[in-house]
């Protein structure tokens, strides 16, 4: 009999990947998003919970839409929507046991299983894990990998400078033989003195900045609610009129379900067309001039933005010139984006990217800047890579930077969980696995000794 | 290894509450041979399945079997006696016994269906019933002793370490139709029972009893984890043995029967759809959905709306022809359309949902209508040189029509009926097993024919059709024992009718011609299901009910599919390869038989989610749409030259050439195009037309089909040299994990 094959758990803000080692895509893919039902009579998450695709699709009385991310951090955009709030475990450990028997195998304690982490993952967050892994899926072996490192595999190379544009973060993490970039602790050490969320940096080089996903979603957002668009949800509506003027819209012709779905239910709804627009919509604007600061005046342009019509799930058709950009340019131009920043304004992308790069010793700079790793659903957006890289040019003229980025869809968007793959199936990595044997001598703290 | 060849390959596709098997693949592909309900009764022992209910009986002790046979056990083992429930013990006039239990026999069911009878009636009814009893009697007993030496055959095999036990006076009994206690293996796709499950594919197996050198292919259901696959092929390779054994995805063999590289396959079961996006003729597992809604889901609606009916009735008043759900535009009859009005979709998007569905015409337009399009028909007609045809026909049409008015509001189509009848079909197993062998045309038994009365049918013929067409039989039948003046089948008369009925109501247009052709094909079926089920010893009787049978999808069933429908699609990576997916829609399944469903689907879709092509705003009101019409027997007949020719695809295809062009010229080195949004355009896919056998059978059970033309390519084309299957080597080496590598 062959060795069972190991699991590859990738958590992320957004959904959560879980597929076997050795396969080119994950088998699953969940909402890490939950509903929770009020609910008396089960009073341990102080409702019921309901987990994955159909359920948090479905239309229930009270029902409202969460993410274990963000828990007892709360949602204001300037703190981080992250690993490091993970703080609601158990319910964390119910979509991912969710995620692994719901397609892949009734059995998770027979298999080893690999998962994926930030590089800015606490201390306290990895051993919490580990205990699940044992504890709660009794899983005979264990590993944890930096998802940077695996974004790098993925793409097959070990030195790379990984820029992972996701839902909830852009982080761009220095990876040198496999090995993400590290230096001492001093700098985790002042950052816990003042505490400043964007830079408390355990790793010299990596950078994050919550530019990303959900960023561009909130900006979407404010925008149409701007325009006065109504963004009723296709859960919501029976059918739809197509109308272009605004201020004379007919009336909806909306489902009838007895009562009013929870507002984070019809937020999370809202997300699937906005999340429509990103794909289709949705432009980073490559020229280069650089991008109009007033989109209603914008001056002698060498082209013409080309015109794109959308239609909101109500049947609310309306024509998109350069307002498709506004949003994408923010990630660049954080102070263009259409609904201000309270507090800090971050820097862009590329900003970021520079200045994890001025962070690195000058000897391989170089290096790093002809290896640029682009991976990550958000990078997906039309011409992202294109203005990432006229922007990179721009600020390092001298040495020659090149950017990488798989043209595959699936190898984008699952490039951690892909990395995890190749790393666990390959025979040298048997060596690493931590044993629940050694779990049970040591107990959580061994992932801090074996897994840095 | 010799090779595979096509007459020994098993090929097993298990359902929730069907599995369907076949050994062998066939000339021309066929639907499957086998049915086999996916259930198993727990046996004498703990642990122990077999395929029937197994009574276990004290000596002396009388047994009713579900079959309504009563059979007393008698000493050593032996069933020493065996009688009809119902049938007199002793006296012939004994009733009392059996009329609290539901499946009585024909006989007496005759007494008891004329609800609404009068007393004289009812003794007339007995006594004549009484003679039927008596002259039923001696066949009623041959058939038992067939049918229970059988049984004792059956059980032998069955149990056959207890037969010893006929010491303390215990027997054993098989029953084949009673299902209290059944275990279903599988619920809502998932194996739920799995000692239950082996014994069913073991029962399977050895009900087709191939040789040894038979490799097997299995449909396998969208939510089996990888580890269920592993336990099935161990299963197969430790206690079957086969020599080679392969799982096809049943997706996967769906959109292989239909032979489309970008598809989305819809498949509605019993208590679940699962939902997936094909692209290249590969599955997007990681967006494809199971959604717990199915044919059973309807069926519970239906019950909600008709809490008076049983559930045995709701489920027959599904499959008859008079529950149908109507294409938008058609009102629910007799109800105020405010409701629907406002639900009735802008006027573009209406005519798109009505493409191929052609509303109906109201009766009040039909003589101008017949004018005008026979005036457009006559010289095709003449060229065609049937006038004479033609001129009967019309001729008779009139005829029909008169006698249609003069039936009155009877004769109205379904959809313009406030009301209307199905007839409900109650099995009775007055001869249970081996009837088969015994022919015996007088016993013919619908309940009122139990009068016998030999009076000419002929007779009876044009009569009824004056005075007892009346299809919604709930006097007509009501009268029938009383009076009974012919004899003639009193329910397949009015279905007789029918077609001519249809004629009258429908001008000759062409596409009412069609419909009508399938209504016609459907009331034929209907009538030979009559006559085989009048063989098999049915009962039936009308019920009527109201517009409650329009419904039957209402309640979000339809928005649930659709909604996942549009997830699955908006989760396929391959954005480019969206609206391919729209446009090769396949709704399969036995949960879609019912009348309009798929079209109710398709419409549901659009009217949420499709949107106008992407430079809009231009021609807003011309979407192309390509949606079949529905037939009356619930098949899709594909009519592209219609559509295919008609009106703004070049402005379409304008359209996307502007979009490619801009994308083109605008971006030089990216390396993903922008695409527009999706669906833009929607259809269901073209059932392909080189499988006759299928055509009849309906093409909601292409998963069957898919699996043989796998079987085809796995077993015996390929011969496993790229691995499509799994053979025994591979098994040795390694293991059930070995499914997984193929």
């Amino acid at each position: 009999m062959e060795a069972i094959s190991a699991l590859v758990l990738d958590p992320g803000t957004n959904t959560t990947r879980c597929g076997f080692a050795g396969e080119d895509t994950p088998k699953t893919c969940v909402p890490t998003y939950y509903g929770i039902v009020p609910d008396p009579e089960t009073p341990k998450y102080f409702g019921s919970l309901k987990i994955g695709e159909n359920a948090v699709s479905s239309v229930i009385d009270g029902m409202e839409i969460r993410n274990p991310m963000n828990d007892g951090i709360g949602t204001s955009q300037l703190v981080h929507i992250s690993w490091a709030g993970l703080e609601n475990w158990e319910v964390t450990t119910e979509i991912w046991r969710h995620c692994i028997e719901y397609k892949l195998s009734s059995r998770v304690e027979e298999h080893p299983l690999l998962v994926t982490e930030p590089i800015w993952n606490p201390l306290k967050n990895r051993e919490r894990t580990t205990e699940i892994v044992f504890e709660d899926f009794n899983v005979p072996a264990y590993f944890l990998v930096k998802s940077a490192v695996c974004e790098s595999f993925a793409n097959s190379k070990p030195s790379s400078l990984v820029i992972d544009v996701g839902h909830a973060n852009t982080s761009v993490t220095p990876v040198v033989d496999g090995i993400p970039l590290r230096k001492g602790r001093i700098h985790l050490l002042q950052s816990r003195v003042s505490y400043r969320p964007f830079s408390h940096n355990l790793y010299t080089g990596s950078e994050r900045t919550p530019l990303a996903g959900l960023h561009l979603t909130t900006q979407l957002r404010h925008q149409f609610s701007e325009m006065g668009i109504r963004m009723t949800p296709w859960l919501m509506l029976k059918s739809k009129t197509t109308y272009t003027d605004l201020t004379n819209p007919p009336q909806l012709r909306l489902r009838d379900y007895g009562f009013q779905p929870h507002q984070s239910f019809i937020e999370y709804q809202q997300d699937r067309f906005i999340h429509e627009f990103k794909e289709s919509m949705s432009e980073t604007w490559a020229e280069p001039r650089s991008f109009p600061a007033d989109i209603n005046n914008p001056g002698d342009m060498l082209r013409p933005m080309a015109e794109k019509s959308y239609e909101f799930p109500d049947g609310y058709q309306r024509r998109f010139m350069l307002d498709r950009c506004v949003a994408t340019e923010s990630l660049f131009n954080p102070s263009l984006s259409p609904k201000p920043f309270t507090g800090d304004t971050p820097k862009g992308i590329a900003e970021m990217i520079k200045d994890s790069v001025d962070h690195l010793d000058a000897d391989i700079r170089a290096n790093m800047l002809s290896n640029i790793v682009v991976v990550g659903a958000t990078s997906l957006l039309y011409r992202f890579n294109e203005r990432l890289s006229q922007d990179l040019v721009a600020m390092f003229p001298g040495p020659r930077v090149k950017l990488q980025s798989s043209g595959q869809t699936p190898e984008r968007k699952y490039s951690a969980w892909l990395g995890g793959s190749i790393l666990a199936s390959c025979g040298a990595f048997h060596q690493l696995w931590i044993s629940k044997q050694e779990y049970d001598e040591i107990g959580s703290n061994i992932i801090e000794r074996r897994a840095k | 290894m010799p090779p595979f060849r096509d007459d020994h390959i098993l090929l097993i596709a298990p359902g929730s509450t069907w599995t369907l098997a076949q050994l062998g693949l066939p000339e021309s592909f066929t639907p499957a041979k086998f049915r086999i309900p996916s259930r198993m009764f727990p046996g004498v022992e703990e642990g122990q399945y077999l395929p029937n209910k197994i009574h276990e009986v004290q000596e002396g002790q009388e047994l009713l079997l579900g079959n309504g046979n009563v059979v007393t056990a008698g000493p050593g083992g032996k069933p020493s006696k065996k009688r009809k429930v119902g049938e007199p013990t002793s006296k012939p006039s004994t009733t009392t016994q059996t009329t609290t239990n539901g499946s009585a026999s024909t006989a007496n069911e005759a007494v008891k269906k004329p609800t609404g009878d009068a007393k004289p009636a009812e003794a007339k009814g007995d006594t004549a019933m009484a003679d039927a009893a008596d002259g039923a009697e001696p066949h009623d007993d041959d058939a038992d002793e067939e049918g229970n030496d059988e049984d004792e055959d059956q059980e032998m095999n069955g149990t056959k370490d207890k037969d010893e036990d006929g010491a303390d006076g215990k027997i054993y009994y098989d029953d084949d139709f009673d299902e209290e206690g059944a275990i279903w293996c599988i619920e809502q796709g998932r194996i739920v029972n799995w000692e239950c499950f082996f014994a069913l594919l073991l029962h399977v197996y050895e009900q087709i009893n191939p040789t040894f050198h038979t490799p097997i292919l299995m449909i396998s259901q969208p939510c089996w984890t990888c580890t269920d696959k592993e336990r099935i092929c161990q299963f197969i390779f430790e206690k079957i043995k086969a020599p080679g054994f392969c799982m096809m995805d049943a997706a996967a063999a769906i959109s292989a029967a239909y032979g489309i590289p970008h598809s989305l396959v819809i498949d509605i079961g019993y208590e679940k759809t699962d939902i997936t996006a094909i692209v290249e003729y590969d599955i997007q597992e990681l967006g494809r959905t199971t959604v717990p809604v199915g044919g059973n889901s309807l069926n519970k609606h239906l019950q909600k709306l008709l809490p008076h009916l049983s559930e045995d009735e709701i489920e027959q008043l599904k499959h008859s022809n008079i529950c149908e759900i109507l294409p938008p535009g058609i009102p629910i009859p007799g109800e105020e359309d405010i409701e629907r009005d406002a639900l009735l979709l802008p006027p573009e998007i209406s005519t798109v949902g009505m493409g191929g569905v052609l509303p109906p015409k109201a009766p009040e337009e039909e003589g101008n209508e017949e004018e005008e399009e026979g005036v457009t028909n006559i010289a095709a007609i003449v060229a065609s040189g049937k006038t004479q045809e033609y001129l009967a026909k019309k001729e008779k049409e009139k005829a029909d029509k008169r006698a249609g008015l003069a039936a009155g509001e009877k004769r109205l189509p379904n959809y313009k009926r406030e009301k209307n009848t199905f007839s409900f079909v109650e099995k009775v197993h007055e001869q249970a097993l081996g009837e088969g062998k015994e022919d015996n045309p007088v016993e013919v038994h619908d309940g009122e024919k139990m009068d016998v009365d030999p009076a000419p049918a002929a007779n009876g013929e044009p009569k009824s059709a004056v005075d007892a067409p009346n299809p919604s039989g709930a006097d007509a039948s009501a009268a029938e024992p009383q009076t009974n003046p012919d004899g003639s089948k009193p329910d397949g008369e009015p279905a007789k009718q029918g077609p001519s009925l249809m004629e009258s109501m429908f001008s000759g247009t062409k596409d009412d011609d069609e419909a009508k052709r399938a209504q016609e094909k459907a009331l034929r079926r209907e009538e030979k299901k009559r006559q085989e089920a009048a063989q098999s010893g049915e009962k039936r009787k009308e019920i009527e009910v109201g517009t409650e049978r329009f419904k039957a999808a209402e309640g979000g069933i339809l928005e649930a599919l659709a909604d996942a429908a549009h997830r699955v699609v908006s989760s396929v990576d391959d954005i480019s390869k969206r609206s391919d997916c729209w446009d090769n829609l396949i709704i399969a399944g036995n949960g879609c038989r019912l009348r309009g469903f798929k079209d109710a689907l398709v419409n549901t879709i659009i009217a949420k989610y499709q949107v106008s092509p992407s430079s809009s705003g231009m021609f807003t009101s011309e979407i192309p749409s390509n949606i079949p019409t529905p037939s009356g027997t619930g098949t899709n007949t594909p009519q592209p030259s219609a559509y295919s020719s008609q009106q703004p695809n070049a402005l379409l295809l304008q359209a996307a050439a502007n979009n490619a062009a801009a994308a083109a010229s605008s971006h030089h080195h990216s390396s993903s195009a922008h695409y527009p949004q999706t669906p833009s355009s929607l259809k269901i896919a073209k059932i392909p037309e080189y499988f006759p056998e299928w055509k009849d059978a309906g093409f909601e059970e292409c998963v069957f089909l898919g699996a043989q033309l796998g079987a085809k390519i796995y077993f015996v084309a390929d011969q496993g040299l790229n691995k499509g299957f799994v053979t025994r080597a591979d098994y040795n080496s390694q293991g059930p994990q070995a499914i997984h590598n193929i």
